[in-house]
């Protein structure tokens, strides 16, 4: 109660206020052009607030990361290309409406649900800073280890209809992730003699290719009839009453995994978005929508990646520890002002943080706004004729993976993954469980050999800790489930004579 | 009859085989751990080929069970219009590759033009006058924003030898 009070005054201060619209709506840009990630849009932003008060330079590189983090959802929506990694699960279902011809109401959801989970990731982040942090403090790399196997037990409902197929395809991911310096010994692994892959290959340019370039190849083969397409109106809606109703579930699931997965270092939004994603099919009263663009499947990876964009300024505000890129940057903000995040933070510069809470706030109303009078335009764009948006989509995409490094090997590696994500349509493998691998393959790898390392090849140190235990142990309880739902599914198969081949 | 899982099964056992190839040439330094670095890299390898064998030894039962009219019917229906498909996708893959191929040399502003102008032009836009000017005001509005506004350092060809 005592930080809502000092932060309120907070609220009318008009440097503040710019600094915060500013920054949202370059946060929005950044994080809807592919290639360029939330860390990425705030390092831009970085040398322009060097001339700039503390307070305001925080809130306007916080604020970019609140309208990244919501932005990459707008790209995954309208043309089947995630922004940013945690929009990868948006994609699924946010596209399916729009090729329905409902893009305004699923940019709508996405806007709602991005509202709330910043809403709630803010409110966690005043109240429960210290005692979240000290959960973030507590997980051990056997932890980290069993949390990276939990995120990958969501691939045994994420593969579709062959068990098999999607276990390949999360396989090359976690392949993917393999390459480049090895994080315990650092031997260099599949990088062939290019030191352009030492540093490994970027999630978000295999999304890219697989979701985006791969779309394209594929529209390249549609004649004109088969091109015409239901095309959305250029506006955004809000869901109706019933269906704000229908999402409070889905946006529980994602607030809860979201501020779960915001306060522990490493972990992140992208695998927020995806358990948060299954989390809310798993409970869902309409799980055969999922995947076909259902309103569900947009609303909790939304409001989960944007709880994250809150709730992973904790361990920042509260031990100075980083927990991604994004919240590097932050730090490298409160470090050029002379300020250094942690327990003392609160004492010494208490004014900053209110502002910062205050400037979140603002940035939240702000991304709505914003999101009103851009989005429409968004749509209007993508309702241009069929020839005219490829060319353009790929141009756009072309250039947004060049700049993730300014170099050409990035822009063929994305031709390589586009023409892999083709050739995976083609023989039906789902793309869901490799960019899942990719995402958690070096912190699985990592974790583990850490942990044996520090146990002496002692095994028993992956159920040593409760935490662990907990969270291998829901692994197991999915992973069994879901085993579970496919056998039966499987003998009601054979009983219609329903025979894959 | 090869239906899709089949190749699906035995593109993905070549891939293992690949890695797995791979794998074992990663160098192991005297000081790395127990598990080394190549431990997962291993287990990842064995694991695609043998997941490989599985979806290509269920598709070719599968299929060997199907009585003859079945077998007829999956045949016609299996790849109907893919050989298209892959074709015109290989084809826009080839106008991405050459743009590549042609950025450090042309620089980013032409190269773009050329991109967005060919990509329309091969999606089966009319040959208007509308053609050239989308590509150039796309490329125009691409460059506007990564160079100009985000700073980004695209390459700049000869055009900018030219004009210096």
């Amino acid at each position: 109660m005592d930080t809502l009070l000092a932060t309120i005054p907070y609220l009318g201060d008009w440097s503040l206020i710019l600094a915060a619209i500013a920054g949202t709506a370059w946060g929005i840009m950044g994080g809807a052009l592919p290639g360029i990630s939330p860390s990425i849009t705030m390092a831009l932003l970085l040398p322009f607030t060097y001339v700039m008060d503390p307070s305001s330079a925080i809130v306007m590189l916080a604020s970019t990361y609140v309208g990244a983090e919501y932005g990459g959802s707008v790209p995954a929506i309208l043309i089947n290309t995630p922004g940013t990694n945690s929009a990868a699960a948006t994609v699924v279902d946010g596209y399916a409406m729009n090729k329905q011809g409902k893009a305004g109401l699923a940019l709508g959801i996405s806007l709602y649900s991005g509202f709330i989970g910043s809403m709630v990731g803010l409110v966690l982040l005043m109240a429960l800073s210290g005692p979240l942090a000290k959960v973030a403090l507590s997980f051990t790399p056997p932890a980290y280890f069993a949390l990276g196997v939990l995120g990958l037990s969501v691939i045994a409902t994420l593969a579709g209809d062959s068990m098999a197929k999607g276990l390949i395809a999360a396989l090359f991911g976690l392949m993917i992730a393999t390459v480049g310096t090895d994080p315990v010994s650092g031997a260099n692994r599949f990088t062939f003699g290019n030191s352009d892959l030492l540093n490994g290959i970027e999630p978000v340019l295999v999304m890219v290719g697989l979701f985006a370039l791969s779309e394209l190849l594929a529209q390249a083969a549609l004649t004109r009839d088969d091109q015409d397409r239901a095309r959305s109106r250029p506006r955004i809606e809000f869901p109706d009453r019933k269906l704000a109703r229908r999402l409070v579930k889905p946006q529980a699931i994602g607030s809860a995994v979201g501020a779960f997965e915001g306060v522990m270092p490493g972990a992140g939004g992208t695998i927020a978005s995806f358990m948060a994603y299954n989390e809310a099919r798993r409970w869902s009263a309409h799980k055969d929508e999922f995947g076909h663009g259902s309103p569900e499947g947009i609303a909790a990876p939304e409001t989960a990646n944007n709880t994250v964009a809150e709730t992973a300024i904790v361990p920042l505000l509260s031990f100075g520890i980083p927990g991604s890129n994004s919240t590097a940057i932050l730090l490298g903000g409160f470090l050029i002002h002379g300020l250094q995040p942690g327990p003392m933070l609160f004492q010494r510069s208490a004014d900053v943080v209110h502002s910062l809470y205050a400037g979140l706030f603002i940035s939240i109303i702000a991304m709505v706004i914003l999101g009103i009078l851009i989005l429409p335009v968004c749509v209007w764009m993508v309702n241009r004729p069929r020839a005219y948006l490829n060319a353009f989509i790929l141009a756009l995409v072309m250039s947004g993976v060049y700049t993730i490094h300014e170099g050409l090997t990035d822009v063929g590696m994305l031709l390589i993954a586009g023409a892999a994500g083709f050739l995976m349509r083609v023989l039906r493998f789902p793309f869901l469980p490799t960019v899942l691998g990719l995402v958690l393959g070096y912190l699985i790898e990592s974790n583990f050999r850490r942990a044996l390392v520090l146990s002496g090849d002692d095994y028993s140190i992956f159920v040593g800790d409760w935490i662990s235990i907990v969270l291998l142990g829901l692994a197991a309880l999915f992973i069994l489930g879901s085993f579970a739902a496919r056998t039966l599914n499987f003998i009601r198969g054979r009983r219609s004579d329903r025979v894959p081949v | 009859m090869i239906t899709r899982n089949m190749v699906g099964g035995a593109v993905t056992i070549v891939i293992g085989a690949v890695y797995l190839y791979y794998a074992h040439q990663i160098r192991v330094s005297s000081l790395a751990d127990s598990f080394g670095p190549r431990g997962l890299p291993l287990v990842y390898g064995w694991l695609t080929i043998f997941l490989g064998a599985l979806v290509l030894g269920k598709s070719t039962v599968a299929v060997w069970r199907l009585d003859g009219e079945a077998r007829a019917t999956l045949a016609q229906e299996e790849w109907a219009g893919e050989g298209r498909s892959i074709l015109r996708a290989a084809g826009l893959l080839l106008i991405a590759t050459l743009y590549l191929l042609l950025l450090p040399h042309l620089g980013y502003p032409l190269s773009l033009v050329l991109l967005i102008g060919g990509v329309i032009l091969y999606m089966g836009a009319a040959r208007t006058w509308r053609v050239p000017v989308i590509a150039l005001l796309g490329a125009t509005m691409l460059w506007l924003i990564f160079v100009k506004l985000l700073g980004v350092d695209m390459p700049e060809g000869f055009l900018s030898t030219l004009l210096s």
